[in-house]
């Protein structure tokens, strides 16, 4: 069995955004904290642990994408995370704004407060944008949902024993 | 692999997870309050986190000379590298396109 590249990546990005959404949203406010039972401690680790795999898949794909560019590879990889145009684009420059608004909040609560409460309001209303379009990447792709049917106990001859075509995707 | 069971069960779990995630940030939005019993939890849940968790931790990390001094240098030297980056991203790209 032969697994993408690039379809692990997306899996692995699906997996630790899922992380990073839950403990997220459960510190931006007390009317959020309900969501992990207002267990800030938790949270605050789950999402910075998972910030720095974020931060390193994110580099990995750049990297990945870089290498591509460099070697003429104009092929389109659809389960990639990022790419040139449409939903890829999009993931692109929402992962850069969060990585760079969560760096900010990090590093500046110390330093400057100002610039900490900005990039605060940014990786806020930033996440609730991803959020929304998680929702709709989703119901765009609904079709991966599809359970696969059972193989027939008689092949038909005449049409090849029934392939299914979503088989070719990976 | 899209085909196998198991990973049909983990898109399922994956796809309905972001969708009861979606759903408690539009309640957590739209319901009134906070009243004063989630704000004091939340406060203690900060609290405690300062002396358990990793905020803590990097909280006083950022108070020590050394890492504030490594923060102070990234932060003049970003800004050059983002430049950097971006003039490469141009001419890798005009490259590509002079060589079609």
């Amino acid at each position: 069995m032969k697994v993408r590249f690039d379809f692990v990546i997306h899996w692995l990005y699906a997996i630790i955004w899922a992380l990073l959404g839950i403990s997220g949203f459960a510190m931006v406010g007390a009317k959020y904290g309900w969501l992990l039972n207002f267990n800030y401690g938790t949270a605050d680790y789950v999402h910075r642990l998972s910030a720095a795999a974020f931060v390193l898949i994110t580099f990995i794909s750049i990297c990945y994408e870089v290498y591509r560019a460099i070697k003429r590879d104009d092929k389109h990889l659809a389960w990639f995370i990022f790419g040139r145009s449409g939903y890829q684009l999009f993931t692109f420059i929402v992962s850069l704004i969060l990585i760079i608004t969560g760096a900010l909040i990090w590093i500046c609560t110390e330093l400057e407060m100002t610039v900490a409460g900005f990039a605060l309001l940014v990786h806020e209303y930033i996440s609730y944008i991803a959020l929304a379009s998680i929702i709709w990447h989703i119901y765009m792709k609904c079709h991966a949902l599809i359970w696969p049917k059972k193989a027939e106990a008689k092949p038909n001859k005449t049409q090849g024993g029934g392939k299914d075509a979503t088989k070719t995707m990976v | 692999m899209l085909q196998k069971p198991w990973f049909k069960f983990f898109i399922w779990f994956l796809t309905t997870f972001f969708f009861f995630l979606s759903a408690g940030v539009i309640i957590s939005m739209l319901k009134p309050g906070p009243s004063e019993s989630e704000v004091m939890q939340f406060m203690m849940g900060m609290m405690s986190a300062m002396d358990n968790s990793m905020m803590g931790v990097a909280m006083n990390l950022e108070s020590g000379g050394l890492l504030s001094r490594i923060i102070q240098l990234s932060s003049v030297i970003i800004i050059p590298l983002v430049a950097a980056g971006i003039a490469g991203g141009i001419l890798i790209r005009l490259r590509n396109k002079g060589w079609e």
